[in-house]
């Protein structure tokens, strides 16, 4: 199976999606999911088949390729799986909605477009496939409307600035080589001098680091993230946004190499990576924890997460490498999942996304709920989730490099996760159910099936973490890095051993020991709401609801440091560019004694110049 | 062979003969512009493979050049005159159905002599002649453009020409200085001798001639005519002075700079002035409330970075700019035929009323959306290409200098990216959700264009090796002034 055919499979079913959806829905939605379906089912089979081929012969005299490796592979999967989940979980999503086949067609194109990047052997091709996914983004970020405009605006400005710089970094390489292939440019760069090497790093960081939604260029992702249609929210945070870290990945490990990245700068340009990383955990999951709108705070933890998996890459180390990489395919299973769950709930209460107004729904929606409990451990990090085992490399190798201050960060930054992942939780799922909700039905099961799947796919690498380290290791020592050795159940090695089976055994033992003494006391007696409650206090049955102002006093303490002012600056700057815009405007009077008068000016001090300076 | 006279005398001889065929039947004059400009087409088309080899030379008269009127069809000519005769096809085809009411004989006829000007323009040898057919096309665009007989029509019909006549007399002087120091007016001849005479004799009627033939070209700060020109002109032709007029505009001072004057040390200072023109261009469309003004704002910014590639004056930087005039015709043309129907639908040129388009025309906004992307120089439509080139020429001038400007100019970019999205937004999400009953596309002969506009811009951007090879024989033909002067002169 070539990987131009893969392409080809994955746009052309994007535009034939859109044409079935003029015929009859049911034949688009049946099709939408069986491309994205064959789609991952192509990729899964092209395990270990690294092959390379020339798909288009002289794009302005550049040949474009196509490559599979371990590491293109890696992501391809991860895209291919969260695509067909999100595209499985919009069928009913979507129902009855305006503009669904243009939605088919733009989350296909979305996907298509991040094959593309990742099966890139070279930067031109990589390029059209960025901008291909960047625009379609923009489009489906804006789908909802009303203020899901101004978040495609504030997602499409900083997308096109960072391609420009992207474009840039690009064509240096170009000018200066000769050659865009990746394998081919790799050695030039490895033998260029440092200063220049700088340069195309932070030209490149600039894109990535948008797209990544890195401080301090995230202030894109929060409205985006919770402006678009749930769905494509899973595959924005899950994926879309981890093509930033792909192109890091790329970039230093595979054009720059990990020898030279690491002494970049006199060694310092990693490590101020590093701590660029450390910030980014700390502040957006202490903001995150501050929002009351769900998708909201989920999108505030994307950029959070993001900060760990730089914090990892960044260390250039292979445990904390392994880590950063593994972190960046665990974070679409469980921040998909988190998506997923609020896009299930939103569903089903009519479009309601604010934590102050939901609760109770456990018993309404308890498999979404299991999905959103599993989502939050994993989120956090709590053993027996995959989230647990990135973390712990990450740390594990912040401990070992001796950066106490970093893994100090991190650990901060888990805080704030368990924080605002408990309020999350609670405040849609706990707690008193609003009497209005009281009829809401479970979830579909098209909507239960891919949280079911992403809470096995979380739970399942929390237990045998070694089926993707496996092929992360192969990804790593490409890079140059040391082997890491692997088993089923985690890393041996005398440095720091990971076993997940003995948690797992502890986790069960203490299970079994909490069960008895439970089982040993007291049964406890369901007792009614008003009765000996609130200190016998009368408390209204409909109103009176527990968890508005989560964290109220915590909050009053900790928001006036965490205003984004980053965010504030960019839409100062972009007020004042407006205003500069408007004034020179005003060049054009309108009034043509003006316009004369310009011309003759232009035509004087033409010739002033020369007659004085004598220019020419 | 086909004779390249004909490319100017077919179109000519019709323009003259539409009020007599308007004597057999009424309807028929408007069929007359879309023949003419197919016949164009293909002679183009068909002369493509031969001028890669060589120009062709044509001395009218018979007298050998420089004692003659000679046309050049080299590989610039006929690269520009396809270009005018695709577009002149095209928005012909557009007109058939949306020039209704007023004097539609007269419309059609000034509408060849504009087209035929423009190819005369960049097929002639001779810089009096080119005086002239540059007066042929700007007195019929002065005409088009007060066509709706409207106050602000004819407003800007005034200003504009105003402003053209006193570029036009510049450029007589300009030719009148140059006729006095070398007593010839073939370019080819001028340029072997501009070397004979001091250089500052020959600065005059050089700023003369950038300053004169600026004005059409719309380069800052000679274009503002143009905000008001192309936004209350009929939208076809809108996007024929967007699209056609103010290239060749470009075309003629590139050629002057370039060829007759072999000026290599004012290309920098074009190189500013394209940036110049791009960031104001681009600066004032940002904030623009009226769609067909926001579009001629950013034909301003476009000229910016078609004269900047020019100024880089590398193989590369030409290639670019050539490219990047290709691109715009196309996308520009594309932009304004579709708003025009939008505009014709909604009676209002205001850019908030085109909400809801994109289920009311979604062909149309279809359209938009396309040539909005390609002008942005997203892949995979032809401005990525053209855009490619020029970040890539100003790249490999490898000089610090060359860096920051390419930077700057992809910050116009990204204001030009702005209000293009928003436009785009607006046709789709803004709003309330209409009714999907409710639509009224455009007519056929609109779409028909559109259309091909769209197959073109896309099909261009894939293959972009479609056009290479014509422009880079175009770009060493203006670089190499040397191979220019021997192959009119021998």
């Amino acid at each position: 199976m070539s990987l131009e055919l893969l392409l080809i499979i994955a746009f052309g079913g994007a535009f034939l999606t859109y044409l079935l959806g003029k015929l009859s829905s049911g034949v688009r939605n049946f099709f939408a999911v069986f491309i994205s379906c064959a789609l991952a089912a192509i990729v899964a089979y092209l395990y270990g088949k690294p092959s390379e081929e020339t798909f288009y012969l002289g794009f302005l005299g550049l040949p474009l390729l196509l490559r599979l490796n371990m590491l293109s592979w890696f992501f391809a999967i991860a895209i291919a799986v969260v695509g067909a989940l999100s595209i499985i979980f919009s069928l009913s999503y979507m129902k009855g909605r305006e503009k669904t086949d243009f939605y088919y067609l733009m989350m296909l194109l979305v996907n298509a477009g991040m094959l593309g990047i990742v099966l890139s052997g070279d930067l031109v091709s990589f390029y059209i496939f960025w901008e291909i996914m960047s625009w379609s983004a923009f489009l489906l970020i804006s789908y909802n409307r009303g203020p899901a405009l101004a978040a495609g605006m504030k997602y499409i400005i900083m997308s096109i600035v960072g391609s420009v710089a992207m474009l840039i970094g690009m064509l240096s390489l170009y000018a200066n080589y000769g050659t865009l292939s990746i394998s081919e440019v790799a050695p030039f760069v490895a033998s260029a001098s440092s200063g220049y090497i700088l340069f195309i790093l932070i030209v490149f960081s600039i894109a990535f680091g948008i797209k990544n939604a890195v401080l301090p260029f995230h202030t894109w992702l929060p409205d985006a993230h919770s402006e678009a249609p749930s769905p494509f929210s899973a595959v924005l945070s899950g994926i879309l946004v981890r093509m930033g870290m792909y192109g890091f990945l790329l970039f230093f490990f595979v054009i720059v190499g990990s020898k030279l990245f690491l002494g970049l700068g006199r060694d310092n340009f990693h490590y101020i990576l590093a701590w660029i990383g450390a910030i980014n955990i700390v502040i957006p999951t202490f903001i995150a924890m501050l929002q009351n709108d769900s998708k909201r705070l989920l999108a505030w933890h994307g950029v959070g997460q993001g900060g760990y998996m730089v914090l990892g890459v960044a260390l250039g180390t292979s445990l904390g490498v392994t880590g950063g990489t593994f972190h960046i395919v665990n974070h679409p299973s469980y921040i998909a999942l988190l998506f997923l769950v609020v896009g299930a709930v939103e569903y089903r209460t009519k479009g309601i996304r604010d934590l102050n107004s939901l609760g109770g729904l456990i018993k309404r929606m308890p498999i979404t709920f299991i999905g959103a409990l599993v989502g939050a451990c994993g989120l956090i990090g709590l053993p027996l989730t995959n989230g647990f085992v990135s973390k712990w490399l990450i740390y594990k190798s912040l401990i070992l490099q001796g950066h106490p201050f970093l893994a100090f960060a991190a650990l901060i930054g888990t805080w704030g996760t368990i924080l605002s992942l408990y309020k999350f939780l609670h405040n849609m799922f706990l707690g008193q159910l609003p009497e209005k909700y009281r009829n809401v039905e479970k979830a579909p099961f098209n909507m239960q099936f891919p949280i079911i799947i992403l809470s096995l796919i979380i739970i399942l690498f929390g237990i045998l973490p070694g089926i993707p380290l496996k092929v992360i290791n192969s990804i790593t020592t490409s890079f140059g890095l040391e082997s890491l050795n692997i088993n089923i159940w985690g890393i041996a090695s005398e440095t720091g051993a990971l076993n997940t089976i003995n948690i797992f055994a502890a986790i069960l033992a203490v299970g079994l020991i909490v069960w008895l003494i439970f089982r040993a006391g007291p049964k406890a007696a369901p007792i009614a709401q008003d009765d000996n409650y609130a200190a016998g206090a009368y408390v209204p049955k409909e109103k009176y609801h527990y968890t508005v102002d989560f964290y109220n006093p915590l909050y009053r303490m900790i928001s006036p440091y965490l205003r984004d002012f980053i965010d504030e600056f960019y839409m100062k700057l972009a007020r004042g560019t407006q205003k500069l815009c408007g004034g020179i405007r005003h060049v054009y009077t309108g009034d043509v004694g003006h316009y004369v008068m310009y011309i003759v000016l232009f035509l004087a001090s033409l010739i002033f110049v020369q007659i004085k300076w004598g220019i020419w | 062979m086909v004779n390249p006279v004909l490319l100017i005398a077919v179109p000519l001889g019709l323009a003259f003969a539409i009020p007599l065929f308007g004597f057999i039947s009424q309807k028929l004059e408007k069929y007359i512009p879309p023949v003419a400009m197919l016949f164009n087409l293909i002679v183009s088309l068909s002369l493509i493979p031969k001028v890669l080899e060589q120009p062709i030379v044509v001395s009218i008269g018979g007298f050998p050049p420089p004692f003659c009127i000679n046309l050049v069809a080299g590989p610039v000519g006929v690269l520009f005159s396809a270009i005018i005769a695709l577009v002149g096809f095209l928005v012909s085809i557009y007109a058939l159905d949306y020039i209704k009411e007023g004097a539609t004989e007269k419309y059609h006829m000034l509408y060849l002599l504009l087209l035929t000007g423009a190819t005369g323009v960049v097929l002639t040898g001779d810089i009096f002649n080119l005086f002239v057919f540059f007066e042929i096309l700007c007195i019929s665009s002065y005409a088009l453009v007060a066509y709706l007989g409207n106050r602000a029509g004819i407003e800007s019909a005034v200003k504009y020409l105003i402003q053209g006549a006193i570029g036009s007399s510049l450029v007589l002087i300009g030719v009148a200085l140059l006729y006095g120091l070398f007593g010839t007016l073939n370019m080819a001849d001028i340029a072997r001798n501009i070397d004979s005479v001091s250089p500052i004799s020959v600065f005059v009627p050089l700023v003369l001639l950038i300053t004169g033939l600026g004005i059409e070209g719309a380069i800052f700060p000679l274009n503002a005519w143009l905000p008001d020109a192309h936004s209350s002109a009929p939208s076809s032709i809108s996007a024929i002075l967007s699209g056609i007029a103010i290239e060749v505009g470009i075309y003629a001072v590139a050629r002057v700079i370039f060829t007759v004057f072999g000026a290599s040390s004012i290309f920098l200072f074009l190189v500013l002035l394209g940036l110049l023109t791009l960031l104001v261009g681009e600066m004032s469309a940002f904030s623009q409330k009226n769609i067909k003004r926001l579009l001629a704002y950013s034909s301003i910014g476009q000229i910016g970075l078609i004269v900047f590639a020019l100024g880089i004056a590398t193989s590369y930087g030409v290639v670019g700019g050539l490219f990047q005039i290709i691109s715009h015709s196309l996308s520009k043309a594309l932009l304004f035929l579709a708003v025009g129907y939008m505009i014709y639908r909604t009676g209002s040129m205001d850019i908030s009323t085109l909400d809801g388009m994109g289920k009311r025309m979604p062909f149309t906004s279809l359209a938009f959306t396309i040539g909005a992307f390609s002008l942005v120089g997203l892949p995979p439509f032809v401005g990525f290409p053209s855009k490619f080139l020029i970040v890539r020429a100003a790249l490999a001038k490898e000089e610090v200098l060359f860096t920051v400007l390419i930077a700057l100019v992809l910050l116009g970019t990204v204001i030009e990216g702005a209000y293009f999205f928003r436009v785009i937004q607006t046709l789709y999400f803004k709003g309330k959700r209409v009714s999907p009953n409710k639509r009224e596309e455009a007519p056929i002969a609109a779409l028909i264009p559109i259309g091909i506009l769209m197959i073109l811009i896309i099909v261009i951007g894939v293959y972009p090796r479609l056009v290479t090879d014509i422009l880079n024989s175009a770009a060493s033909e203006l670089l190499n002034r040397i191979g220019y002067i021997k192959g009119v002169l021998g």
